[in-house]
């Protein structure tokens, strides 16, 4: 009885040691309200609200029920990007005092440094966007920014899990984990959560980003790569002679007739269904997966917007923003398919680790040679991606955070480069009950710290679990003795983010 | 922790909690007037406590004590409080604290932090209350909790056994069914038995001869004969390692950033294995773990065990690329402790004290200084290899040759060095290393000289270098003097320079003939130089000796202090003559490496390397060089000429013992750059101060090693001597764990053991036997248990035994609708819990079906994954491993363990997450898994082995089918089966039947 729900909270800490019901053990061995075997069992949508006598008062109606969330490995510059900064300008090459003594994670304090892109507004906000973002500017109405969130580590390792889970140690659930865990599945033909890593390596900590900890192991995010001959590890055996399209057929077949056997002689232990279940899903999945992946019935005008070229087979071998393109195009127009197909929460990743040459956004040396293509090739398919959502209505249902680990410092590292700024960075949210062309909260004139007050992940956390229709406070699973939250015991919805 | 949120939280959430300081100067600087007490008498319950529920409770009741104060309870109302206690001072509200923080005294503290101020009125009751004498009537408290007042924290007595059985085990469990009316199951049938106990204590499968011979087997010991059998066997060490490598999260990698291979990991792994199968006693087993380089000195066990302190991830980038002195540093090695000490608390205790990071345990008494206390254990230690021998005569024999070795190498230093000054190559060396890197040189942690602390300001101190023998003659042009920069305490540049001070020149080191002034600013007071070294004309002055003398001295909080990071003394050429020189001081602190004498001497202080031109450095190089050629005296040379060829002969005889063997540990590290460890202090460990939040910016009081008071019998306190070397904390850690008084040591290795066997603990949560744990469901059996396994020999075998012989163990698994009414989740036993069979054994079974597990025990891990891109962040590809490759069929307890990349097949089976101590397995039933079995091309290629290995056996498919049950489900197939599987076989081959078995979910099941 670990868990009871992920609201077991207030009526496990009144009860003593009850005995496990059968409801109980389904949550143990299916593994929670997301569990393929209670999916069945319980049916339905909304899981949450009916599978828990008592709490349904408690749960806020949903505003969206997926989410997106792109995260750029290596740290983005927000000053470069997104928040605009004329002071820099103004004292570009002098050097930089904010007034007080600043640790860098590498460098020396080095001077004043101009983004070396021009900004310019956009939309009805007049929102200051640079041009390396220029695709997402048309949307900018559609975006809420939150210029002043501070993380609790400059070191990537830990500032990156702190974004991804809440904690900045591993071992702890993923937010998609935590999503999936408390709404469950729209089809449970797919996972509830899927990741989308940069083909070339995965961030700093691998899969401990999406991992489900100490949620049951379904939750965990179930990688895609996209484009590859598997997308899916072992969803299709690989080519045996032994193995035959039929021959899988009559292969289930058999084997369903062997377990059903078996459970007849066993009443009593719903696992054994379960069991048997999970072999018809797999079979499902089989069908579902790769039509999903599938982008060549995409019209090419489309794969264009994603700036998907079909035409390249090979790339320069330096970085540039088409390849760069593709690569989040694929991924982006993949999301969109999942969505489509009621997985809950996408991951997309940009960037990989921090290998040779540089393929992520941790721009030690030269902000321009990076920064530019990594991120004109993330805004021209995300720009792609929040229309074409919008278009097929899916916008009104889905919520994007753009996020990464922390911000780059207003000072130049070398004369080129940026070194990190856990002090201060940006997210940005759009759709389903985010406030479009809002700024909730801005930086400072350097964007090196806030202006005023900080907002940390647990408050975008819990401004995302809220509008998933979740309280963050009550979605706790009880681990090793501590009653554990995505957002620790933190955590502010940030009301001025939603609409 | 970066850094104004912590703060801001401080004041939103953290109630009476902020500084003192602050409050104080706040009260006395806004000269706010308190509201006016109210002018009657106040009756407690009528006037106050409906203030006090209303405005305070949230925060400072039964559910949350921010700031470590509650307003329910009142003796913690008038007396408690992590910061100003006592917040209610009765007779005068207007020096009460909490009086302060309602009316809104300082910014930064007021209260209540949500929601409106209370009313001038609410605030005059409140006086008013407080200057009548703050009367409280006891009836009007709320009762607190006796922290100790728990299941798992009382003194472990054996209970006497119930009547009503022959074992022990099912009098407990039959008791309790009896009690609820229900009847236990039958005994399972024979090869459901070995089955069952085959996977339970070798997590493999009984061969078919085994069942065979248990089936026929007449004699009434049949069953503890299979016991004992699987019990000697080497299997059993190697199943149970996992369990025990599960709690203590062992990996391979370190995970985090880079996630870089831990090549000498596994010796621990093999100390566990063999720990278990030779029948270690556990109180052995425990202490070898966290102090056995103490307690075992000169056994290899001693040593190797130690890995189980490093098990866990390591933050490469944290320690490597960042100082100790540097926030994000601090914060990655306070959480590399953290890991160390829940570790062992938790796999030990089940104590959950990693909680107590950042405020008081909410549950259990643990209190952040306990947690600090911990900490302090650890204080010394990191994570790295360490060299040991395998044997304790070969380890003794190489101790006492590096004992005979140090002193004839620091001879040889000495004598090659001698007339050049003691250490002043080994100093130039360090300091050109640094120097060469000019602006990017990280700053070294060694600050300089710190005295001791002095209650008066006009307290005279002195601290002086000896410039060396041959110095005393030498005409010096200047003397430079650098400020300390305290990076630790956040003070930065000018630390400790005193304000009114003398230099003198002496050849007499007591300064008492011949003293010669070189400056003198005892007049007036010197401004703080900051960052800017202070340099004085020495005017062609000399002497062997040079001293600051300070008349005034710097202040510190409420204290004086002389602190100076470097002494130069720059003879004409610009050499600095101080350089390595003794340095004598009237007093010191030495909190190595920040404070320590010879800092002041070093070279080095705070900004030095960006400060370097290329001539000065050339000029040191140059400086090097020559002292390096120098040639020494020739009665200097023959003695050196002695002591080399004694050197020679040491280092011949360390030679020629066997190798050193390296482990990956937890121990004092002797390291380089960032990543520096303790060693060069001989391992004396880190101060550790009381964290205010777990925030390593705000330092509070020190700590001590002690543990946690979780028993009234069992001190918490070490009473170590200050000087005690840093693994006496650990041996006293482990003494307290072990200690017989302990109750819960045994409680929760036993029940660990009872979960492995029945799919279950006694007590539900073995990692937490704390408030948020499980009762158990049988107190007086685990009791009992417990205190038979301490008071006997400790011997995990014979508790094995003991529970494996119960009838209650060798129930069948069926269900019974009966007794599913009362007890559905079988809580009370009354059958045994069907078990799902974790990775490895599934894995194991696979490879062992197919005829390709191999046995070799110990050793490196296999590695099922293609290394790309090493140099940088290693990409572990598991898609491009060979599944034929032999070198990978070995048992999955030696697989090579990646934390970040995990491996596909075993992550799905629900293997454990390294990341974390797991208790118990997430046993998940989902269509990742059912892919993974079905289609994983490990699965695949052993069903083609398997069918191979079958075929080979019998002549028909009928007989290769039968062999094939056999071998996989330790049973013959009956009659439908084999009809249904030959017709499938013809159809789709034998291979295809091999897999189905793979699949089934008899195979998944163990009854």
């Amino acid at each position: 009885m670990r868990n009871l729900s992920p609201f077991h909270r207030r009526a496990a800490a009144s009860a003593g040691a009850p005995p496990l019901s059968r409801r109980e053990f389904l949550f143990r061995s299916g593994g929670g309200l997301g569990g393929i075997a209670l999916a069945g069992l319980l049916g339905g949508e909304n899981l949450l609200a009916s599978a828990v006598p008592g709490t349904s008062s408690q749960v806020f109606p949903p505003k969206a029920k997926r989410v997106i969330q792109l995260f750029m490995a290596g740290a983005a510059s927000h000053v470069d990007m997104w928040d605009h900064k004329p002071e820099l300008e103004k004292r570009h090459g002098r050097k930089w005092d904010p007034g007080e003594k600043v640790e860098l994670f590498q460098s020396d304090l080095g001077n004043t440094f101009a983004s070396p892109w021009k900004f310019k507004p956009y939309g009805q906000s007049g929102k200051m966007m640079s041009e390396i973002v220029a695709p997402l500017g048309p949307l900018a109405d559609d975006m809420a920014f939150v210029h002043n969130l501070v993380s609790k580590s400059g070191v990537h390792s830990q500032a990156t899990l702190l974004q991804s889970t809440g904690f900045v140690t591993p071992g702890f659930p993923g937010m998609g984990a935590w999503v999936s865990y408390g709404l469950g599945s729209l089809n449970e033909s797919l996972p509830a959560f899927v990741v989308l890593p940069d083909r070339r390596g995965f961030p700093s900590n691998g899969q401990k980003n999406w991992d489900s900890g100490f949620l049951p192991g379904q939750h965990q995010g179930t990688i895609v790569q996209v484009g590859a001959e598997n997308p899916i590890a072992d969803l299709f055996p690989p080519q045996r002679e032994f193995i035959t399209t039929g021959g899988e057929t009559a292969g289930l077949a058999m084997m369903n007739r062997l377990n059903q056997a078996h459970a007849a002689e066993r009443p009593g232990d719903s696992r054994l269904e379960a069991r048997i279940r999970s072999y018809e899903l797999a079979a499902k999945m089989q069908l579902a997966a790769p039509e999903a992946f599938d982008l060549s019935k995409e019209p090419a005008k489309l794969l264009e917007e994603y700036g998907i070229d079909n035409s390249t087979k090979t790339w320069p071998t330096a970085i540039n923003a088409a390849e760069e393109a593709d690569l989040m195009g694929r991924k982006c127009l993949t999301a969109r398919r999942l969505l489509e197909r009621g997985v809950r929460f996408v991951q997309i990743w940009s960037g990989c680790d921090n290998g040779f040459p540089r393929r992520n956004w941790d721009s030690h040396e030269d902000i321009a040679r990076d920064h530019g293509p990594l991120s004109l090739g993330m805004a021209k398919p995300v720009a792609a991606l929040i229309q074409d959502l919008k278009q097929r209505g899916l916008l009104d249902e889905t919520i994007i955070l753009w996020t990464t680990e922390f911000g780059r410092m207003p000072c130049a590292q070398g004369s080129l480069g940026r070194d990190h700024n856990p002090f201060c960075f940006t997210n940005w949210l759009c759709g389903a009950g985010i406030q479009g062309g809002v700024t909730t909260g801005e930086s400072d004139v350097w964007g090196y710290k806030p202006a005023a007050e900080s907002v940390e992940v647990y408050d975008i956390h819990a401004t995302i679990l809220r509008l998933l229709g979740i309280d963050h406070t009550r979605l706790v699973f009880r681990h090793n003795g501590i009653d554990r939250r995505l957002t620790d015991v933190h955590g502010h919805v940030i009301e001025k983010l939603m609409a | 922790m970066k850094f104004f949120l912590p703060v801001l939280l401080t004041t939103l959430c953290c109630g009476i909690g902020g500084t003192g300081v602050r409050a104080s100067a706040a009260a006395e600087g806004t000269g706010a007037p308190l509201p006016e007490a109210a002018g009657r008498a106040v009756d407690f319950v009528k006037d106050i406590q409906p203030i006090l529920t209303a405005r305070c409770l949230d925060c400072h009741g039964p559910d949350k004590q921010k700031g470590g104060y509650r307003v329910d309870v009142k003796t913690a109302a008038l007396t408690a409080g992590d910061h100003h206690a006592p917040n209610i001072r009765p007779g005068n509200s207007a020096e009460s604290p909490l009086i302060h923080f309602v009316a809104g005294l300082d910014e930064d503290m007021r209260m209540p932090a949500k929601g409106a101020p209370l009313k001038p009125e609410e605030i005059g009751l409140l006086r008013a209350w407080i200057d009548q004498g703050a009367v409280w009537p006891d009836s009007a408290s709320a009762a607190v909790q006796d922290p100790l007042d728990w299941w798992s924290l009382q003194p472990l007595v054996k209970p006497s056994v119930p009547p009503g059985a022959a074992h022990p085990v099912d009098a407990f469990v039959r008791a309790e069914l009896a009690k609820r009316g229900i009847a236990p199951n039958p005994s399972a049938d024979r090869r459901t038995l070995i089955r069952r106990v085959t996977f339970d204590l070798t997590g493999l499968p009984p061969s078919p001869e085994e069942v065979d011979a248990f089936v026929a087997d007449t004699s009434p010991d049949a069953w503890e004969k299979v016991v004992d059998r699987l019990l000697a066997s080497p299997r059993y060490g190697e199943r149970w390692a996992r369990h025990w490598l599960d709690v203590a999260h062992y990996g391979d990698t370190h995970g985090y950033d880079k996630d870089q291979p831990r090549p000498n990991a596994w010796p621990y792994r093999d100390y566990v294995i063999h720990a278990l199968n030779s029948d270690k006693p556990y109180n052995q087993f425990v202490r070898e773990q966290i102090a056995g380089d103490a307690l075992y000195p000169g056994s290899a066990d001693g040593i190797t065990a130690l890995g189980f302190l490093s098990a866990g991830p390591w933050d490469f980038i944290g320690h490597v690329e960042l100082p100790e002195s540097k926030t994000d540093g601090k914060i990655a090695r306070l959480l590399d402790r953290d890991d160390m000490l829940s570790n062992t608390m938790t796999a030990f205790t089940a104590l959950t004290v990693q909680c107590a990071r950042c405020h008081n345990h909410k549950f259990d008494p643990v209190k952040q200084e306990d947690y600090y206390n911990l900490q302090s254990v650890f204080a010394a230690l990191d994570r790295t290899d360490r060299t040991f021998d395998t044997d304790p005569e070969t380890a003794n024999r190489r101790a006492a040759l590096q004992a005979e070795r140090a002193p004839l190498a620091a001879l040889v230093k000495d004598l090659e060095s001698e007339g050049t000054g003691k250490g002043r190559v080994f100093q130039l060396e360090r300091l050109i290393t640094d120097l060469r890197q000019g602006a990017k040189a990280p700053e070294r942690p060694e600050y300089g000289y710190h005295s001791q602390i002095a209650d008066r300001q006009d307290t005279v101190k002195w601290v002086q270098a000896d410039l060396g023998a041959a110095s005393s003659s030498v005409p010096l042009t200047k003397v430079v003097m650098a400020a300390a920069h305290d990076d630790f305490a956040g003070i930065g540049a000018g630390f400790g320079f005193p304000l009114r001070w003398k230099l003198e020149i002496s050849d007499d080191d007591a300064f008492q003939r011949e003293v010669t002034v070189i400056a003198d600013r005892t007049g007036e007071d010197f401004p703080n130089p900051r960052s800017e070294p202070v340099t004085v004309d020495a005017s062609g002055k000399s002497g062997r000796y040079i001293r600051l003398t300070a008349t005034k001295l710097a202040e510190r909080q409420n204290d004086y202090i002389l602190a100076l990071a470097e002494l130069q003394a720059l003879d004409a050429a610009g050499r600095n003559v101080a350089l390595g020189g003794r340095v004598t001081a009237l007093d010191t602190t030495d909190v190595r490496p920040r404070w320590e004498r010879s800092n002041l001497t070093d070279g080095y202080y705070h900004g030095r390397a960006a400060r370097t031109t290329p001539e000065e450095l050339a000029a040191l190089e140059k400086e090097k060089a020559g002292l390096l050629k120098a040639e020494p005296p020739d009665s200097t040379a023959a003695r050196l000429a002695e002591v080399r060829k004694n050197l020679a002969d040491v280092d011949a005889r360390l030679a020629a013992l066997p190798p050193v063997r390296t482990v990956y540990a937890g121990t004092v590290l002797t390291g380089s750059g960032n990543f520096v460890g303790t060693g060069a202090s001989g391992g004396k460990p880190r101060p550790v101060f009381v964290l205010r939040r777990g925030d390593v910016r705000q330092e509070g009081a020190p700590s001590v090693p002690a543990s946690v008071p979780i028993s009234h019998e069992l001190p918490a306190e070490f009473h170590l001597p200050p000087d005690a070397p840093e693994s006496a904390r650990r041996a006293a850690l482990a003494a307290w764990i072990t200690d017989p008084r302990n109750p819960l040591t045994w409680r929760v290795i036993v029940n660990r053991v009872w979960q492995y066997h029945f799919g279950r603990g006694l007590s539900d949560s073995p990692n937490d036997f704390g408030r948020m744990g499980q009762k158990p469901s049988h107190p007086a059996l685990l009791d009992w248990l417990a205190a038979g396994f301490r008071d006997g020999d400790q011997s995990l075998k014979a508790l094995h035994r003991l529970l494996l012989t119960s009838e209650t163990y060798r129930q069948a698994s069926t269900g019974n609708d009966e007794a599913e009414k009362t007890d559905a989740g079988n809580t009370l036993l009354w059958r045994m819990n069907r078990r799902k069979l974790e990775a490895e054994a599934v894995r194991d079974t696979i490879l062992d079906a197919a005829g390709k597990l191999d046995l070799t025990m110990g050793g490196p891990g296999y590695k099922d994954f293609v290394v790309e891109k090493p140099e940088h962040s290693p990409h572990y590809q598991y898609a491009l491993h060979d599944p034929e490759d032999p070198a990978t069929h070995r048992r999955s307890i030696y697989r090579f363990i990646v934390r970040s990349q995990t491996e596909p097949l075993m992550t799905v089976l629900d293997c454990a997450d390294p990341s974390m101590s797991v208790d118990r397995r997430n046993e998940t039933l989902n269509a990742l898994q059912a892919l993974a079995l079905r289609n994983n091309k490990l699965t695949l290629a052993m069903a083609v082995h398997f069918a191979n290995r079958v075929a080979a056996m019998a002549p028909t498919v009928e007989g290769r089918i039968h062999a094939a049950f056999r071998l996989a489900l330790s049973r013959d197939p009956k009659p439908e089966e084999t009809a249904a599987l030959t017709a499938f076989a013809h159809e789709q081959g034998l291979v295809n039947v091999c897999r189905i078995i793979f699949n089934l979910n008899e195979f998944a099941f163990i009854d």
